[in-house]
């Protein structure tokens, strides 16, 4: 993401703070809890979560200081539940669902479903690999497009 | 596949194997959760696409390629 000078410092500590919690919890710290565990002050914080969501680093609710996105995990449920190191966590896509046990470096199993038909589609990600080997996702959205609207993405 | 996108009026995307997305997706997220990740350049990306086949234009970028994506 470019040059990374000192005055960053801040802004990188937070998002790895954040991966971190989201890991752990299956949820995202709020900025409260991120301005109470680093010794931030409140507007710091703030200015933080915007920046970071500035930099697709996450992404808040608009309008909010809360997470909704910090890619590969959700913070809403969704259609792709991720069960992993005895956690239950929401991805938000089938690329996502499968980027969770790659970001934990785990196994995992995968709750999805065809969004067609409405089928069940489990997927099972063990001693690195990925089955059953017949299902297949399709992206809709051209890549250079995602960032336009992650939450449609 | 075709029905869904006709359901909802959009224009067929592209289709990977599962397997793909899965090796793709630990490209993409092995070191997500380390404090040295910084996120990575628009030809950061398009080099780890090419190492998948993903040369057409739907993973085509924009612009610049050294400037901030993901």
């Amino acid at each position: 993401m470019g040059i990374v000078s000192d005055d960053d410092a801040p802004l990188w500590k937070v998002r790895g703070f954040v991966y971190r919690r989201f890991a752990e919890d299956a949820r995202p710290p709020t900025v409260a809890q991120v301005a109470a565990e680093l010794g931030l002050g409140a507007d710091d914080a703030a200015r933080v979560f915007r920046e970071l969501d500035r930099r697709h680093a996450f992404f808040l609710d608009p309008g909010t200081l809360n997470i909704r996105i910090a890619n590969p995990f959700s913070a809403v449920p969704t259609d792709f539940r991720v069960h992993a190191n005895g956690r239950s966590y929401f991805a938000n896509c089938a690329w996502d669902a499968l980027g969770i046990p790659a970001a934990l470096h785990a196994n995992a199993t995968i709750d999805a479903a065809c969004a067609e038909s409405g089928e069940p589609l489990p997927l099972t990600v063990a001693g690195g690999r990925v089955t059953p080997v017949t299902s297949f996702a399709h992206f809709l959205v051209p890549f250079r497009r995602w960032y336009d609207d992650m939450v449609f993405t | 596949m075709d029905r869904w996108c006709r359901s909802k009026d959009r224009a067929r995307g592209d289709v990977l194997p599962i397997a793909t997305v899965w090796d793709l997706s630990r490209a993409w997220y092995d070191n997500r959760l380390s404090d040295e990740y910084r996120g990575r350049s628009a030809a950061k990306v398009q080099e780890i696409f090419r190492g998948f086949g993903l040369t057409s234009a739907f993973w085509a970028l924009d612009g610049d390629p050294d400037a901030p994506q993901k």
